[in-house]
């Protein structure tokens, strides 16, 4: 096992944390908009982490462009998500005589 | 039987088992948020396959699954909206002057 497999592997080990630990806020978390956050480690640390492992042991090359490339896709678009429902659930909660618990947006 | 493998193999039923459960119960706004780190997730099995089994056009599929996961969700969230195309702003003047 040379360096760069090793560099690979502990990128690998944060991402995979990274995600399993927003996983298991999505299950634990209590209330609807503390359950948002756990969409943004995962989104912008869990992904490219994973992505910068793999595109450190394939090599310089196209594919290493590419793999980088889905992991910046992913970082950029959940904070957009994250964004987005938040709006939808703010939007459904305020909703005029819905009987949606009316929580603050935090 | 590599490390990318064994990850993919974890990552499959602890990372995306939760946000499955969280996509099928709840409000459906409140869904969406389960059903958007299902498809982070499932971007990351697919990375994590392509690299164990050494198929490298595999990662084509990651591809799309990451452009088209947040258009998915921008599409569920703009129908669970109505189509008003409102801000929350308008939304709360508009149920202050119902209820007034």
């Amino acid at each position: 096992m040379d360096v760069r497999h090793g560099f690979a592997v502990a990128l690998l080990v944060c991402g995979m944390a990274a995600l399993l630990l927003s996983a298991l806020a999505l299950l634990a978390l209590p209330t609807p908009y503390a359950r948002l956050h756990a969409l943004s480690p995962a989104a912008s640390l869990g992904v490219p982490l994973i992505c910068l492992a793999l595109a450190l042991d394939a090599g310089p090359g196209r594919a290493a462009l590419k793999l980088l490339f889905i992991g910046a896709l992913t970082a950029v678009s959940g904070p957009v998500v994250t964004i987005v429902i938040g709006r939808t659930m703010a939007r459904e909660g305020e909703q005029p005589g819905g009987d949606a618990p009316g929580e603050p947006p935090a | 039987m590599n490390a990318w493998i064994v990850a993919a193999c974890v990552l499959l039923p602890a990372g995306l088992g939760p946000c499955l459960w969280r996509a099928c119960r709840g409000e459906p706004a409140q869904r969406l948020a389960g059903m958007s780190l299902a498809g982070v997730m499932a971007v990351a099995v697919f990375l994590l396959v392509a690299r164990g089994v050494h198929r490298t056009s595999y990662v084509d599929v990651a591809l799309v699954m990451a452009a088209l996961t947040p258009a998915g969700t921008l599409v569920f969230a703009r129908c669970l909206a109505g189509g008003s195309g409102q801000t929350p702003q308008q939304w709360r003047r508009a149920g202050d002057q119902g209820r007034g």
